[in-house]
């Protein structure tokens, strides 16, 4: 068995689409930006017609339970199923890092290469999270202080997806020992791209090439991935969101959230949002 | 031991906590079924992938498709699951069509033309589609008993095989509007490939696999063959106007 896929994990709007793009760019190390379909192939690992296709079954007349007790061989034949042109795969994962019913954690030990974490300030990812979902923010802030919080897995599209609370989330990444994982700050992929993209691509094991790394971070400039959406759409957009690629900026919640929303997302998330540099030692917000 | 194995005679599924079956030569099933599993439960995996095998094992061409007569055209709706086949066929059935099968419709060779082959499946659909198209819902049974999804009493259907006219071919997409492509040359036959049904299960079915390239390759030169993006968001009614409307015209 080879540990060969490469989980690219984190809560909803928390940088992983972005991240995957300049992933895209820099495998492909083209002279010209990728466009938002090459993507493809890192796609998600929750995606239900890939399922049926590999399990043979479909997975929305199994209850998403019953579905979870197939997602390790699931996993373990798409590992298998690699070859020399893709010898690594890339899978985006919103789940939380659970077991299924059978006390087997869903994604396999043994197949993998290793997990890189996309942590996003709590505030910011809520009002990011209402425009994806076209949703109102007060919903959000539930979703996201919600333990038993899932995504999708009813009637078509994806498989579902639990994922805790936003701090239960990435706690259950974190204190899983099996997998090698790497954290990486959304805000320090914006302030800091050069150290924050070349720690991922070194994690990795990737080849690193100085100004490859600077080609595909300016290749996936958030300007540069909303204009590519503006003119030719993106299928990872839902329909009732005006579009996948919003604001990106750092604080966007200071526009959109009321002071007790603030309050209920940091009293609930406090040493977690402390630990990843959004609390100061002063208890301040650091954004 | 793995859930799943396929070769060219023999299949072999494992679906946890409900049942293990086993299909060989196109001829026979043998089954067992795990204790307190629901009998609906193991009725709609053998009627579902063990179907689909034995079909591939008879070189039956199953496409993941229902299929109907409307105004004498002989239709199957492809696509995913969750595309939408079975309630839009439901909506045509509703204006006068006659229903052939839900979910997996094998066709074969027929003379100079291609014929559906009826099996007796039922419709199936969630609750949200049976009341979209106002069926009356309490005596509907469950296709599981943990399930909101039912089996509709079966519309006036045909029982023989009855010749293919047109496949239309249903995606999603994140826009508000309908789209309508009609399919040619390799990019036809590519599209048809991609509704076999179970088309995985090839993958150990080396000799069927040759031989479905023939059959398709003939079936995308007797058959139209369109592709229909519609909404995410959408209502049934409106999408089965959508194929009246532009595919069959």
């Amino acid at each position: 068995m080879n540990s060969n896929i490469v989980w690219l994990v984190s809560y909803p709007k928390s940088g992983n689409t972005w991240f995957r793009i300049f992933l895209s760019n820099y495998l492909q190390n083209s002279s010209i930006p990728v466009t938002l379909e090459n993507i493809e192939s890192t796609k998600i690992s929750n995606n239900a017609v890939d399922f049926e296709d590999w399990i043979g079954l479909n997975p929305f007349e199994l209850t998403p339970d019953e579905v979870d007790l197939y997602r390790p061989d699931y996993y373990r034949i798409l590992s298998a199923s690699a070859d020399e042109q893709e010898p690594i795969l890339y899978k985006k994962v919103h789940d939380a890092y659970t077991l299924n019913r059978n006390g087997v954690p869903l994604f396999p030990e043994a197949i993998s290469k290793g997990a890189v974490y996309f942590v996003r300030n709590p505030l910011d990812v809520c009002v990011s999270y209402a425009n994806h979902s076209a949703s109102n923010v007060n919903k959000t802030v539930n979703f996201i202080l919600n333990e038993k919080a899932c995504l999708a897995g009813k009637r078509n599209g994806q498989l579902r997806q639990i994922l805790l609370s936003w701090k239960n989330h990435i706690r259950s990444w974190c204190e899983q020992t099996r997998i090698p994982i790497h954290v990486v700050r959304y805000e320090d992929m914006k302030q800091r791209p050069i150290e924050s993209f070349g720690s991922i691509v070194r994690f990795l094991g990737l080849e690193f090439a100085e100004e490859r790394l600077e080609r595909a971070i300016l290749y996936s400039d958030f300007n540069l991935l909303q204009q590519m959406e503006q003119e030719k759409g993106f299928n990872e957009k839902m329909q009732m969101c005006k579009s996948f690629f919003w604001k990106g900026v750092i604080g966007n919640y200071r526009d959109y959230l009321s002071k007790d929303q603030i309050e209920r997302i940091v009293e609930y998330n406090y040493d977690t949002m402390k630990q990843w540099g959004y609390i100061d030692d002063q208890g301040e917000l650091t954004v | 031991m793995p859930h799943l194995e396929v070769k060219e005679d023999d299949f072999f599924l494992d679906v946890r906590n409900i049942a293990c079956y086993r299909a060989q030569n196109g001829q026979k099933i043998s089954l067992y079924a795990y204790p307190g599993a629901d009998p609906a439960s193991v009725k709609l995996f053998l009627h579902g992938s063990v179907l689909g095998a034995i079909l591939h094992q008879q070189k039956m061409l199953p496409l993941h498709g229902s299929s109907f007569i409307y105004k004498g055209k002989g239709i199957i709706l492809c696509g995913v699951s969750g595309a939408g086949k079975s309630s839009v066929t439901a909506a045509f059935c509703q204006q006068g069509g006659r229903f052939l099968t839900d979910d997996i419709t094998p066709v074969c060779e027929s003379g100079k033309g291609v014929k559906i082959v009826p099996l007796k499946t039922r419709l199936k659909l969630w609750d949200n589609s049976v009341r979209q198209l106002k069926i009356e819902n309490q005596a509907l049974e469950r296709i599981r008993p943990m399930l909101d999804k039912f089996y509709l009493p079966n519309f006036e259907s045909e029982l023989t095989e009855q010749r293919l006219d047109q496949i239309v071919i249903l995606n999603t997409h994140n826009k508000e509007s309908f789209e309508h492509t009609e399919l040619s040359g390799v990019e036809k036959y590519n599209a048809l490939r991609l509704q076999i049904y179970r088309k995985n299960f090839l993958k150990g079915m080396p000799e069927t696999s040759k031989r479905y390239f023939g059959q398709l390759l003939r079936l995308a030169s007797h058959v139209k063959v369109s592709q229909i993006a519609r909404p995410q968001i959408c209502n049934i009614c409106e999408t089965m106007e959508f194929i009246q409307r532009e595919v069959l015209k």
